[in-house]
């Protein structure tokens, strides 16, 4: 089992942090990071989830304990303050007073201070209810940590109404502390009956500072262990997602390496879990790939050995036959009429089925993949001179004018000469077979991306179907029409092999009554090839090749002046 | 004199045909038909030339070129079913003279064997020197001071036509017209093999020759004469 070969890759932390580094990526890298990252994605849901989560039980228990805090300590506060008022109040009530209102004053003064060391506050305020002046009656006393009017209206309403000098009233208020900051407190308002002069209000405040200060203690508490809480949360699932995601990523990884075939790789494969079957399924797919494509390698190895070996195997017996067949053709005119034409047609079937089997061995190498170009220096021009000329004789004979127009494409382009002759030789034969005897023009030139050769013949042309047709192997335009020049149906199929091992194109043109033009572009070397050729495959003239412009054949300079 | 040429080759049909064009042309053949006993048909017949077919049973055509040349030059044409060029290059550095295609027609075939057969092209002078060799051409025979170098006859015809012009700048083309008689465009790995073939007989040292020189994009020259 091989484990994924790690190549020098570009590590891949350098490239986060270089995106990173500029903060107006960060938009589009935390999109493509949500797009593309599982675990991204997943810790990102769950932290929002889990800091939901805890947000809300946070609150309701920082409610919960506020709330409790609060109504325990109210009940502490008007405890106090009740038995405070009860031994005020008793003091009160033995007290022996001789309608002397110093004595009552100091009787209101020792009973606050009494308060004061009963209730645990010093802030008490006591107020007369009724407002009729009086001798005997002191106003009211308070001490310096209870203002009169911090005691809200409805409170002394209430205090005031009450029918029971027991009842107790209370209400949360603002108390001013010693700096000037104002703490939560409560009032605690009851009435209080002096001897002689009747109920007065009674307040007492308590700060509840102390317990204002452990309900902060406890939410911060609460409010770290939460934040606490859904970090820990995020990094565990982010380290259970990695071992999780990272075989995941592995698997991707070597998919996409199988893919671009290396057929080698595997997955490492541990355990027995859910990954691990992934693993060994993805094992057993690349087995069976490897496996196919070995099979296909081997089966394209014995088609190409089977037609080497058919080349053998049926050039021998051919050579016998030739060689027997050129000697009884030789040899005709010592037959009588009957056996001699017997002899030729031999002779001449014979010489067409090695074309055949040339064709078509040729045909088998392209299938096989088992073609090499040889290249060498060429320039098309000259070689489409070359070509002229041994064509010359046939074209002839079809009545055919060759004309050559070669603005450019005489420097040597690397090319194979004998597979490029042998595309020219053959378009120029089909233009002489279906050129009805008019002229066919040939055009080289060439530009900074390719050289290219056009051969058009003004004959009959093609149907559009049918020049859709015409690299279809064995393929003829006209079935019923008669053919002159022997042709296997190969030929065109050949030159497009041939065309595109090169690199290049060879396109066709073909209108009825107009004309065909085939055009081959060969890229130069090294050079960008978008297909576009030098030469349009489309002539753009009329069809008539009388209003060309060309009517004297164009005399070249000599081969080798410029290479 | 009738030349006597062996027939190598294991199809005896077309051994047989090959044999009746031959006859038909006036030359006197040999059959064999195993590579195994092509040697001894060979060393028992002497043939002024062969024709070797390069698959056979017993001992392949390669090796059977290869023994051959280490006895003697005599002129030897490949007939191969495969133009491929691993097979061709093969057989031409075992020191085949030449090679011809199957299927080929006679007058190939009766062409090639006379051009191979011919006399050597007589000279002007009757002896050339060309670097520190001196060549013979009547006496076909290249010697470096005393010391006679073994050539055959088609490396010798090579060197003399290249050192009947020293200087001059022979294309492949004009090679394999004038030594092989080839008139259209053939195989120039024929010139690039027995070039390096001669190179590794004639030369002090053959990867930086000094006779036969390589001209980069034309072909080859022979150096002065001194």
């Amino acid at each position: 089992m091989l484990r994924m070969p790690h190549v020098a890759a570009p590590p891949r932390t350098a490239v986060r942090l270089r995106t990173w580094r500029d903060w107006r990526a960060w938009p589009d890298n935390l999109a493509q990071l949500w797009r593309r990252s599982l675990r991204f994605r997943t810790v990102l849901v769950a932290l929002a989830l889990t800091a939901l989560t805890i947000l809300v039980a946070c609150i309701s228990m920082a409610l919960a304990i506020q709330n409790n805090l609060f109504n325990s300590r109210r009940d502490q506060v008007l405890a106090d303050s009740r038995r405070a008022a009860d031994t005020a109040q008793t003091t009160l009530d033995d007290a022996v007073v001789q309608s002397d209102p110093v004595q009552m004053q100091n009787l209101l003064n020792s009973v606050v201070s009494s308060l004061a060391q009963q209730s645990s506050t010093d802030r008490i305020a006591v107020i007369r209810i009724n407002t009729t002046p009086s001798q005997l009656a002191p106003q009211g006393s308070h001490t310096d940590g209870l203002d009169p009017d911090l005691i809200s209206p409805e409170l002394r309403r209430h205090v005031q109404g009450s029918t029971n000098a027991d009842t107790q009233w209370w209400q949360s208020v603002g108390l001013p502390s010693g700096n000037g900051r104002v703490t939560p407190g409560i009032v605690v308002g009851q009435q209080l009956v002096m001897p002689d002069v009747g109920p007065y209000e009674l307040y007492l405040a308590f700060d509840l500072q102390v317990a204002s200060q452990t309900l902060s203690f406890v939410q911060a508490t609460l409010w770290i262990v939460g934040t606490a809480l859904v970090l820990l949360i995020a990094a565990i699932s982010w380290f259970v997602l990695r071992s999780v995601t990272t075989p995941i990523r592995e698997a991707a990884d070597t998919s996409a390496e199988l893919a671009a075939g290396n057929l080698d790789v595997r997955l490492a494969v541990h355990g027995d879990d859910e990954l691990a079957t992934l693993g060994r399924s993805f094992n057993a797919m690349a087995d069976s790939i490897q496996a196919q494509i070995k099979e296909l390698g081997d089966l394209s190895l014995v088609q190409q050995r089977f037609v080497s070996d058919v080349s053998h195997e049926l050039r021998t017996p051919l050579t016998t036959i030739k060689l027997a067949s050129d000697m009884l053709n030789d040899h005709r005119g010592e037959f009588d009429p009957a056996m001699s034409r017997s002899a030729e047609l031999l002779h001449a079937q014979v010489q067409r089925f090695e074309v055949l089997l040339t064709d078509l061995l040729e045909i088998s190498r392209y299938d096989a993949g088992s073609v090499q170009l040889e290249l060498e220096p060429t320039s098309l021009a000259h070689l489409a001179e070359d070509v002229i000329g041994s064509m010359s004789q046939l074209a002839e004979q079809f009545g055919a004018d060759l004309r050559l127009v070669a603005p450019g494409g005489y420097s040597p382009v690397d090319m194979d000469p004998r597979r490029i002759r042998r595309i020219v030789r053959n378009l120029l034969g089909n233009a002489i077979e279906h050129g009805e005897g008019r002229p066919i023009v040939v055009t080289v030139d060439s530009n900074q991306q390719a050289v290219a050769i056009g051969v058009r013949d003004f004959g009959l042309g093609m149907a559009p179907e049918d020049s859709e047709r015409v690299f279809d192997r064995f393929w003829r335009a006209d079935p019923s029409r008669k053919r002159t020049i022997g042709g296997t149906g190969l030929g065109l199929s050949i030159s497009l092999g041939d065309a595109h091992l090169h690199g290049g194109t060879l396109t066709v043109w073909s209108q009825v009554g107009r004309g065909t033009n085939f055009v081959l572009t060969l890229p130069r070397p090294g050079q960008a090839f978008d297909g576009r050729s030098p030469i349009p495959t489309d002539p753009g003239d009329e069809g008539s090749f009388e209003n060309l412009g060309v009517t004297q054949p164009i005399v070249l300079p000599k081969t080798g002046s410029e290479s | 004199m009738t030349s006597r040429i062996l027939v190598v080759d294991d199809d005896t049909a077309l051994a047989e045909m090959i044999g009746i064009v031959l006859e038909t042309e006036g030359f006197d053949a040999v059959f064999c038909a195993d590579g195994a006993e092509a040697l001894t048909t060979w060393r028992d017949s002497e043939p002024d030339l062969i024709l070797l077919d390069l698959m056979l049973p017993g001992m392949d055509g390669i090796e059977i070129c290869t023994r051959v040349r280490a006895e003697s030059g005599v002129p030897i044409i490949m007939l191969t079913a495969r133009s491929d060029a691993e097979d061709v290059v093969a057989g031409l550095e075992a020191g085949a003279d030449d090679y011809i295609v199957k299927p080929f027609n006679p007058k190939e075939l009766v062409a090639r064997i006379r051009t191979r057969l011919r006399p050597a092209v007589a000279v002007q002078p009757e002896a050339m020197h060309i670097g520190d060799l001196v060549v013979d051409v009547s006496g076909h025979e290249v010697r470096r001071g005393a010391e006679a170098i073994p050539l055959t006859p088609l490396e010798f015809d090579l060197l003399v036509a290249l050192a009947s012009k020293p200087q001059q700048v022979f294309s492949r083309e004009a090679l394999l017209e004038q030594v092989w008689g080839y008139h259209y465009k053939a195989d120039t790995r024929l010139v690039n093999v027995h070039v390096q073939r001669l190179r590794a007989k004639i030369e002090a040292d053959p990867d930086n020759p000094r006779i036969i020189t390589t001209v980069r994009g034309v072909g080859y020259r022979a150096g002065k004469t001194r």
